[in-house]
Parts: C-alpha cells; sequence; structure tokens
C-alpha cells in the first residue's frame, strides 16, 4: 500500500490507496521487490510500535458547548469528553458496543439489565469508581430538574435514553438498570454516557465541575476555554479501557489540545503548517491539495449521513408514484457522486444506509435510465415535463444544482432556490415545499430513531417524523417502526425492517442519493488513528512517531 | 467637555441599549426557526415532553411580551439571562470573550493607524505624485477586498509557505501565560513572560492586518483629503511665509486640523472592528464574541444574541462619547 501510495506521486497511473480493504478491480498497484518489501516490512514495524510522548494537538470544526457530560447534545462536545470521561461501554470504529468501565453485562429479564464494575478503575483524583458514582451520574440525567446550575433544568442527555427509569445499587461493584419498556438499543444508546464521580461532584458543584472536570477516562483536564482551547494530560493511573480495544493501558501522547476552528480553508492551513495533527470534515475539493502532501495522510470512513432528494408526496405531480420513480431514474447518482465527491460516498440501496446492521441486501439502487425515466413520466401524462423547485440550504447547493441539471435532461424544468436551513425545515415539515436535497445522520448501527425520525408520519413535538420533508405517510410502515423499536429477536427486528424498506423504496418518496464518506486528515507522524463513523475521535490508542 | 455632560450622555446609553435590544428581540422571535428545534438537532430521541418542557424552561410559551417584561426586568437588574445552548449565564460568556475581541480591535486599530496616518500625510503633501497615485490605487484595493480572502491569503502565505507566523488561535499553549485580565498581551507583560509576549503579539499580527485592512484604506483617503483641504487654506500660507520648516507646517498646522473628520471616521470605523468582526474571528479561529454572536443566531440562542448585541451597541455608542471628547481637545473651539 505505502509502495503503491508513494508511487502514486509520481504517475497518477497509479492508484492511491486510502482504505486497504477497499481495492478496486483495475487499480494499478506497485508490486515492491524483495529488498524493497523487506525494507517497509522493517518501516511498518517501526511504525506499529507504540511510542510514548509528544503533544497531540486536534482541529475540531465547532465549539464545545459545555464539559458537564450530561447536558449537551452535540456530536463535537462530545469527542472532547469521550477523551476525558469513560462510560459503562464504548463502540469500535466497526460499530460493535464493547464494555468499557464494565466487567460484564447482562439481560436479566427484558427491562433489566445488570453491570458489573472493572475493579480498581480510579478518577482523576485518585478516588474509586463505583456503583454510587454510576447510580449518581443517571439520577442527575433523568431527574427532572436533575441539574441546578445555572437555573435549575433537566439534563439536555435525558432524552438519548429516555426508557431508563431508575438505576439500583446491588453491592459497590453491581448496579442495575430498570427500563419503561424493552429497548433493543439500549446498549447502543449507553455508549453515549459517561461516568461521574459523585464526591467530588458534590463538594463542588455543577459550575465547579464544569470549571474543572474530573473523570475516568484515558486524560485528565489541565485547563482550557470552551471557545479557544482545551488542553487534556495522560493520566497515568488509567485502568486501561476497554479489554477489546488494544492496546490497553495508560494513553501514549502526554498531552492532548483541543483548537476550535470553524473555518474550513484555516484547519487545512493549519494542519499543512504542522499547527495541528488532526482535524475533521475535510472538505471534498481541498482533498486532492492533501493528497500531494507527503506530510499529510488523509483519511475515510464509511459516513453516516444518507442524502436524499425529498419530495412532496402530497402534491401533484409528485404524488404519483410514477413520477417519482421516473426521478429516481433520471438522477445519475453515480456521476455526481464522481463530480462532486471526488468519488468518495457509496449509491444509497434505499432508505437505510447500506452500513447500517438492518439494511435489506435484496434492495439494489434504481440506477440511471433516462429512457425509462421518460417513458414513465409519459405514463403518468408528464411527457412534457413539468417544473420543480428545489429548495435547499447553502450546504446543499452545489448537489441541488447538479440534481436539476440532470433532471432538465429529461424535460423537467427544474430550478434551485437558497434558504437559511432554519427557516426552511418548518416550511418543509409543513408541506409548503415541493423538493428538498438534505442528510439525516443515520448512526449506522441501528434502525431506531433514524426511522423514526425520517419515515414516519410527521407528528409535531415528537420525535416521529423530525426528519419527515417528504410529507410521506405510510400506516403499514409506521406500525413496523413502531413494532421495531420494541422487538428484541433480531431475527424478527430484521424481517420488520426489511419490509418498511421494500415499501419506502418502492414508493420512493426521494430521491435515494448516497452516502458520503467523513474525511479527516493527520500528519503523517500520527499512528494507529482511525477515524470513526460517529466522528468521535478517540485518542487513547494514538501515539506520536 | 464637562464631567455631568459625560455622565449624562453614558446613562444614555442605557435606554439606547435596551431599545436595541428590544428590537433584536422581536427580530429574533419573528425570525422563522425554533431554538428548541434546533437544539434538538437530528436527535432520533426525544423523549416524551421534552419538546415541551425545554419551551417552558425557556419561557417560550409564554406570550411574547411576558417575555419581553422579563428579559428588559432582568436586564435591568444585570442579569441577561442563561445561554439555552451552553447552559451558562450570557454575562459570563461575553466576559470570557470580550477581552479577545477588544484585543484584536485595538491591534487592527494600530495597524490601521500606522499604515493610513502617514500614507494619508504623504499623499496629501505630495498630491498627484506616484506615491499619491499609488497608496490611494492601494487603498482602494484595500476596501475592496474582502477580509476573509485577505485572511485566508495571509495564512497561505506568511503561515504555510513562510511559516512566519502561527495559522489560527490567540497564543501557544507552551508559552505558559497565567491569564490576569484576559488580555493575553497585558497578561503577558503583568507577569514578565517574554515567551508568552512573543506568542500573543505573533498570533495577533495576520488578524489585525486582516481586520485593519479596510480601515486603513478609509482613514487613509478621509486623512489625505482633508488634509489637501486645510494646506489650501490662507493660515498654511502664512506659516510658510512666516519661513517654518515645511515639516512643522504639516505636522503643527496642517494635521491638527485635518484630523477632525479622521478622528470621526476612527471612532465610527472602532465601532465596526468591535462589532464587525465575525469573519476574521471565524477565519482566525479567535475566540471572541462575533463567533459567539454568529453561532448564537444559527441556534437561535435568544438571550445570549440580545446580550452579544447589547454589548455591540454599548460598544458604538461608547466609540461616539469618546469621539465628541477627543473633539474638545483638537478643537477647544469646540463645546457641549
Amino acid at each position: 500500500m505505502a509502495a503503491t501510495n508513494a508511487k502514486h506521486a509520481q504517475d497518477k497511473t497509479f492508484a492511491y490507496i486510502e482504505n486497504p480493504s477497499l481495492i478496486h478491480p483495475g487499480w494499478k498497484l506497485l508490486i515492491p521487490a524483495p529488498e524493497d518489501a523487506a525494507r517497509l516490512v522493517a518501516e511498518y514495524r517501526a511504525a506499529t510500535t507504540p511510542k510514548r510522548g509528544g503533544t497531540l494537538v486536534v482541529g475540531l470544526r465547532g465549539p464545545v458547548l459545555t464539559l458537564d457530560p450530561a447536558d449537551y447534545r452535540d456530536r463535537i462536545t462530545e469527542t472532547v469528553l469521550r477523551n476525558i470521561f469513560d462510560g459503562l461501554v464504548t463502540r469500535t470504529v466497526k460499530n460493535e458496543v464493547v464494555l468499557e468501565l464494565a466487567e460484564s453485562a447482562t439481560l436479566i429479564d427484558p427491562t433489566t439489565w445488570e453491570f458489573k464494575l472493572k475493579k480498581g478503575v480510579t478518577f482523576h483524583n485518585g478516588e474509586p469508581l463505583t456503583a454510587e458514582d454510576v447510580k449518581f451520574t443517571f439520577d442527575r440525567i433523568i431527574t427532572e430538574g436533575g441539574i441546578e446550575y445555572p437555573e435549575k433544568h433537566t439534563a439536555a442527555r435525558k432524552g438519548l435514553i429516555a426508557p431508563l427509569q431508575s438505576v439500583e445499587i446491588m453491592d459497590d461493584y453491581t448496579v442495575r438498570f430498570h427500563l419503561s419498556a424493552p429497548w433493543p438499543v439500549f446498549m447502543q444508546m449507553l455508549v453515549h454516557q459517561q461516568i461521574v464521580p459523585k464526591d467530588y461532584f458534590e463538594q463542588v458543584g455543577t459550575k465547579g465541575f464544569i470549571e474543572h472536570p474530573i473523570g475516568a477516562g484515558p486524560f485528565k483536564f489541565v485547563e482550557g476555554k470552551l471557545s479557544e482551547q482545551i488542553v487534556l494530560e495522560r493520566y497515568e493511573n488509567y485502568y486501561g479501557g476497554a479489554n477489546d480495544l488494544p492496546p490497553v493501558g495508560p494513553a501514549f501522547v502526554d498531552r492532548v489540545i483541543f483548537k476550535i476552528l470553524p473555518e474550513d480553508a484555516t484547519r487545512v492551513a493549519a494542519l499543512q503548517a504542522g499547527e495541528v495533527n488532526i482535524i475533521q470534515s475535510v472538505p471534498a475539493h481541498m482533498i486532492p491539495v492533501l493528497q500531494e502532501d507527503p506530510n499529510i495522510v488523509v483519511k475515510t470512513c464509511g459516513g453516516t449521513r444518507p442524502h436524499f432528494m425529498e419530495v412532496n408526496v402530497k402534491q401533484a405531480p409528485l404524488n404519483d408514484v410514477r413520477v417519482r420513480k421516473a426521478l429516481n431514474y433520471a438522477v445519475d447518482v453515480r456521476t455526481l457522486i464522481d463530480k462532486l465527491y471526488g468519488g468518495r460516498a457509496t449509491v444509497l440501496p434505499g432508505p437505510l444506509s447500506p452500513f447500517n446492521n438492518f439494511v435489506d441486501k435484496t434492495l439494489k439502487p434504481y440506477g440511471y435510465d433516462p429512457a425509462k425515466a421518460k417513458a414513465l413520466l409519459a405514463e403518468a401524462g408528464y411527457a412534457g415535463g413539468f417544473s420543480l423547485v428545489i429548495d435547499v440550504d447553502a450546504t446543499s447547493k452545489d448537489l441541488a444544482e447538479a440534481i436539476a441539471g440532470q433532471l432538465r435532461n429529461v424535460g423537467i424544468d427544474a430550478s434551485v432556490r437558497v434558504w437559511d436551513w432554519a427557516v426552511l425545515r418548518p416550511l418543509l415539515l409543513a408541506g409548503e415545499r415541493q423538493a428538498t436535497v438534505s442528510s439525516w445522520g443515520d448512526s449506522a448501527f441501528d434502525p431506531v430513531g433514524y426511522m423514526e425520525a425520517k419515515w414516519h408520519t410527521y407528528v409535531e413535538g415528537s420525535t416521529y417524523g423530525r426528519g419527515n420533508y417528504s410529507q410521506y405517510s405510510n400506516p403499514r410502515v409506521d406500525e413496523l417502526i413502531k413494532a421495531g423499536e420494541v422487538e428484541t429477536d433480531v431475527a424478527k427486528r430484521h424481517e420488520i425492517y426489511n419490509e418498511a424498506q421494500r415499501i419506502i423504496w418502492d414508493e420512493a418518496p426521494c430521491v435515494f442519493l448516497f452516502v458520503p464518506q467523513e474525511v479527516e486528515a493527520c500528519t503523517a507522524n500520527v499512528m494507529n488513528w482511525q477515524p470513526s463513523p460517529d466522528s468521535r475521535i478517540n485518542l487513547h490508542d494514538v501515539w506520536l512517531k | 467637555m464637562r464631567a455631568v455632560k459625560v455622565l449624562e450622555r453614558i446613562l444614555i446609553t442605557i435606554p439606547i441599549m435596551l431599545g436595541v435590544a428590544t428590537i433584536v428581540f422581536l427580530f429574533m422571535r419573528l425570525t422563522p426557526g425554533d431554538p428548541v428545534d434546533i437544539m434538538m438537532g437530528e436527535a432520533g430521541f426525544v423523549s416524551e415532553g421534552e419538546i415541551e418542557n425545554l419551551r417552558r424552561e425557556f419561557h417560550l410559551d409564554k406570550p411574547l411580551w411576558q417575555q419581553w417584561l422579563l428579559f428588559v426586568g432582568g436586564a435591568l437588574r444585570g442579569n441577561l439571562g442563561n445561554s439555552y445552548t451552553q447552559k451558562q449565564p450570557v454575562a459570563a460568556l461575553i466576559a470570557e470573550r470580550l477581552p479577545a475581541t477588544v484585543e484584536l480591535a485595538l491591534g487592527a486599530l494600530l495597524f490601521a493607524l500606522i499604515i493610513a496616518v502617514p500614507i494619508g500625510i504623504l499623499s496629501a503633501v505630495k498630491q498627484y505624485s506616484l506615491i499619491d497615485r499609488l497608496s490611494m490605487a492601494g487603498a482602494f484595493v484595500g476596501i475592496s477586498l474582502p477580509a476573509f480572502w485577505l485572511g485566508i491569503m495571509a495564512i497561505l502565505i506568511f503561515s504555510v509557505k513562510l511559516k512566519w507566523l502561527p495559522v489560527a488561535g490567540r497564543i501557544d499553549y507552551q508559552a505558559g501565560l497565567k491569564v490576569i485580565t484576559g488580555f493575553y498581551v497585558l497578561d503577558s507583560l503583568l507577569t514578565g513572560n517574554t515567551q508568552a509576549l512573543v506568542s500573543s503579539l505573533k498570533h495577533l499580527v495576520l488578524p489585525s492586518a486582516s481586520l485593519g485592512a479596510a480601515m486603513a484604506a478609509i482613514v487613509a483617503r478621509v486623512l489625505r483629503s482633508s488634509m489637501v483641504e486645510v494646506l489650501r487654506q490662507d493660515y498654511i500660507t502664512l506659516a510658510r511665509a512666516k519661513g517654518q520648516h515645511e515639516f512643522w507646517v504639516v505636522m503643527r498646522h496642517a494635521l491638527r486640523n485635518a484630523l477632525i473628520p479622521t478622528v470621526t471616521v476612527v471612532g465610527l470605523q472602532t465601532g465596526v472592528l468591535l462589532g464587525g468582526n465575525m469573519i476574521v474571528e471565524t477565519v482566525f479561529g479567535w475566540p471572541g464574541l462575533g463567533r459567539l454572536a454568529v453561532s448564537a443566531i444559527y441556534a437561535r440562542d435568544f438571550p445570549l444574541v440580545q446580550g452579544v448585541v447589547m454589548v455591540y451597541a454599548f460598544t458604538y455608542v461608547a466609540a461616539n462619547l469618546l469621539v465628541d471628547i477627543l473633539y474638545t481637545y483638537l478643537n477647544p473651539k469646540i463645546t457641549f
């Protein structure tokens, strides 16, 4: 791989490999000579032997909102906090849940989980982590008005673990979680809750805690302003983290600094200048520049954001399924991916991301077929086309214009208007627009949460239909989505979600587009770092060459 | 200006700030976009009643006039409310970021004056010369260049290619600055930390230049035209006739009189520097008020937007007041 990439720099006919497990047929690769191979192996060995020390700087794309693990809803904050705090469980880059602070997890009955905690785990102040701390952490989150600063309010993270009723202490290292109903995604959602120390918290209060947080994670908080930079240092007495995520033990780097760099161009420049080691969200048009730079490595992973062009299924002519199918045939998704994303996206087969554990593998993308599109339009009585206005926010403008161009090729008079998203969203939900191009995060491990928001009938003020911009409403799909929420049998859940996906695919309330890959980049001296689909940056296992 | 007058002018800023904040209060609420909905983001997990609870917590369930009374009542007692998204008092969030913004504005002001004053004088004295034409063309370019483009170009040249100056941020953590006032240059001086002083000054150069470029251009043009005007006056001819050296004619007689319109422009522009730096702060990862305002507007974080706008209103009024006070020194004939 290294040899081929080195050759790519001189000769563009050779492929550039980003992900060794993704090599496409037809790529030109370089097979090294024996002596080169031996050198490469030696280099590889050196590169795979962890080294302690150094300061690692991460460029974040947005602000960190708080240092209280109970009181935020965004991913960037989570990225920082999960290097300071650990949870009972965590997730691998492949979306599997593994135990972190917990030694075992047992489902006692459909609504009760029992966790045994690892012994010998300490917080950064040296206090041991026990069942008391776990109960305290979750009580703060689930109690109405459980947070007292700056005024009494309920934890923002409560909604992420709503079915949790209570946490019961069995002994110092055993807790039971009681749920209001069976909840198949409980373990996946528990990943997003981190444990805080009860004694320290009660001593300093919420205000004191967010000024100087203490957790049981691999790095301890040193100092920082949320708007500027946050400095962490290795916690020497770290218990080691998840057993299933080697290497287990204290972190390798001495110090981690998170810098807030909201402007894409600045983040990329800071990486090129060597001021930061890892950056999030590399814009597609900057990838080629970074790939040319020998000091920078671009890394990608399967993304979590399916993109769609949703059409209002309540309005003529889009209420005719033939017209909606025609749109799917008229859009050349492959070309969009190549031209706008440099090939870094995967075609959506249907409503779920192809990386989702519950994707119906029998579904195939509609595919580009303009003749069929024209035939379907003619059949529906729109041989002469119709006019279509696509309303989008600025981030989707280029994509929407490219789609509009393709639609014009089959005779549809498509145009694009740009709005502030916060203005457009209510109009879409009210069914006052014809079409939009948007994306919605599909965390990829389970359809729960995503299906509710995206394909259930819109119910104001609830989870249901929060992202349903097509006015789509099918009672059978609603029924299936509700059934999937509480079914605990995995095979049955597959059946339920497969049926829902097939109905949605067939009724085509949208043009199924693609899932772009997450593109992140690091300096060449950053070792053993992989971007993760949930955009978390786990620095425990990373070292600097 | 008499102290009573100054006090009066300071007191009148209170109704001005409240008026501005009320307009912002109304406009934010008239703008489509629901703060609670935005806060929930794409959460597929919105628990029963969570949205209504948040609405109640933020008092968004109350009629507009009640919300306004709560806001004004709090503001008059010095309580600007709590940020929806950051779960902190608005005043604390502003206090944390204000020094960064003021430091950057002062840096930009200094940059603009260092560039503009010599150019303005020189091009007036040597009117229609090559220097004059070049510098006025330069000023035209300076006004026309968008700050974000200038900023990114400066980063690419001075940071990425030449590696002379840092890309972004306010200081290197390694400099070990102990923060006292939040003004890093001042703090470095107070603690006698040379490394921090060098680091904070280096971090200031590019953002100050990007922010100050437009102001430098405007000030240079204004100073030039008023200098040209003044140099034609009889008293200048008289001063020359008395045999004074041309240097002193320009500096003592002409410049002082040409400064009045310039000071007005500088005062107004200082307000712009403090309030219009969102883009420069974003480009340079500068943790100031502008960036706070932008993210608050996108999140429809009403209390935070209102608080920041009140600070902006105050700085405008204060800058104008300072200009008026300066007038009385520049021209003793002006009284209030």
